[in-house]
């Protein structure tokens, strides 16, 4: 049986007079991961620190691991979940092992747990080296590393890859995907599409506080298609025809009875394009 | 209370390395040691003058440097993280407080020795002291904890230093000033007034008024730290 890992339902944040997130539901299963896409401004991080017990919402309800998120201040809930958020400091003037160190203890774990992490992270050359020698990239790793070096059932990454060059990209999803199929719920928000469709098992736009679609990428992509192909003949000349139509196939036929075809392309929209479709905004 | 020594003890050794390694606010320990030698060699006799290395400890190093660094923890983002972790508020505070307490302690001993104090009863004036030491250890976390930068924190704790080491001083001209003598409930000044009641055989009212006023004055910086903590760590 699935069971939920967080359940939100109607949850709103005002800041005075500004309104937040409006009427916000969702749920993530156990084991999924969820990614959470919306430029910035929409409410992104607001969720995440209502999750963490960061904030309190206004109305409505939130359940994270089986209790009211507000609780996951306790030390107890604070050892089942990892964070990464683009402020998440490092101590300067300490090495990178000695930062791992510090938060090893903080969760009581053995000095083994160090060395997984940075193996994880792809940092176990730079464990002697002060943070301030690294590359923003570097410390975006080391950040990871501290999240996910307690094996949390839960975890929460906010752009988790925005400071790092391919190779580096490639390697952490690598790793978040070893790290889900071991059982860890990932909840993940970000601007990158790609990354949305590499990873995530199911998204939510969100815009202006207000979540405007939830499903997985495949579903979102077909339902938001305009279900069109553009084929491209050995005229140089492309068309646009309908799918799933009469005509369309009995062009096509001839046109391949001819050798015509070079390429035929479906039309689905990105993510990017149905966000817009939603919004009428872009998610930079 | 939720207490942790292993978090504690981690979190002392971290302060300790970053302490050693940030010249610009460790060097702020030379200074009352080199400030009672000199008033050793100048000739002080007086309690106003052997505690003004020990008021200058307290303000100077204590609150200065637990200041500095609550600042630095919050300027970095790593008091937040350190909050994430299930580390509770108390691992937090009493180990972010431990490494201040014993440099303090050791500093205050040499101090003590280097202007040639000699106390009537080492026992209740350590006691006394550790009073202290806690007082001024709240009063730097505060501080540290009301202010967001490093920067802002040197500039905020610097006029809340001056009123409690000089606020022993000021105390003195009371009879032109009436005002001051306000000065002399402060802890800065009860502190002189317990040690010189120790000097002679006073009635126990001396002794237990000073020590009453400056637990009052610890509970209190105690209390607005732990709520002024909890407000800073939410964002709400």
């Amino acid at each position: 049986m699935t069971t939920a890992t967080i359940e939100v339902k109607n949850v709103q944040k005002t800041f005075g007079t500004f309104t937040a997130l409006k009427d916000v539901s969702f749920t993530i299963k156990k084991g999924e991961i969820f990614g959470f896409l919306g430029p910035s401004g929409s409410g992104k991080t607001t969720m995440i620190k209502i999750l963490t017990a960061q904030l309190e919402q206004t109305a409505g309800e939130a359940n994270v691991l089986g209790v009211p998120a507000i609780n996951m201040k306790r030390g107890e809930n604070k050892a089942r979940f990892g964070i990464l958020t683009d402020n998440s400091g490092l101590y300067k003037r300490l090495t990178v092992e000695e930062n791992l160190l510090l938060f090893g203890n903080m969760y009581d774990l053995p000095k083994s747990a160090v060395d997984e992490a940075l193996n994880f992270v792809n940092l176990a050359d730079a464990r002697k080296k002060k943070v301030t020698e690294l590359s923003k990239g570097m410390m975006q790793r080391v950040t990871l590393a501290r999240a996910i070096m307690h094996k949390p059932d839960l975890l929460f990454l906010d752009e988790p890859t925005s400071a790092l060059d391919p190779v580096n990209t490639a390697h952490i999803y690598k790793g978040l995907r070893k790290l889900n199929e071991m059982g860890t719920t990932i909840f993940l928000t970000t601007h990158d599409m790609a990354e949305a469709e590499t990873l995530c098992d199911r998204v939510a736009f969100l815009h202006k506080g207000k979540i405007q679609a939830i499903g997985a990428p495949s579903n979102l992509k077909h339902d938001y298609s305009d279900e069109s192909m553009t084929v491209q003949l050995t005229t140089g000349e492309e068309h646009i025809l309908p799918m799933n139509d009469h005509a369309s196939a009995e062009t096509l036929t001839q046109w391949m009875s001819t050798g015509s075809i070079i390429r035929i392309q479906t039309n689905e929209p990105t993510l990017g394009d149905i966000f817009m479709q939603l919004t009428g905004s872009d998610l930079q | 209370m939720n207490m942790s020594m292993k978090r504690i003890q981690a979190i002392f050794i971290k302060d300790y390395k970053e302490f050693s390694r940030n010249y610009a606010i460790s060097v702020m320990v030379l200074l009352p040691p080199l400030l009672a030698f000199f008033y050793n060699k100048m000739g002080a006799e007086t309690m106003q003058s052997y505690f003004i290395p020990i008021n200058t400890t307290l303000a100077m190093v204590t609150a200065f440097v637990q200041c500095c660094l609550m600042a630095e923890e919050k300027e970095n983002n790593t008091l937040r993280s350190l909050t994430m972790s299930p580390a509770s508020i108390a691992d937090i505070l009493v180990g972010k407080s431990s490494l201040v307490f014993s440099i303090t302690a050791i500093i205050l001993a040499l101090s003590i020795y280097l202007v040639g104090y000699e106390p009537a009863n080492i026992i209740i004036l350590i006691l006394a002291l550790a009073i202290s030491i806690v007082f001024y250890i709240a009063l730097g976390t505060i501080c540290g904890l009301y202010t967001k930068t490093v920067m802002e924190a040197t500039i905020t704790v610097m006029p809340v230093v001056i009123v409690f080491l000089m606020g022993s001083l000021a105390s003195g001209f009371s009879d032109k000033f009436p005002i001051l003598a306000v000065a002399e409930w402060l802890p800065s000044s009860q502190i002189i007034l317990l040690a010189e009641a120790l000097e002679v055989v006073a009635p126990a009212k001396e002794l237990i008024v000073p020590f009453v006023v400056m637990i009052a004055w610890t509970v209190l910086a105690l209390v607005v730290t732990t709520v002024l903590y909890k407000k800073r760590m939410t964002d709400d």
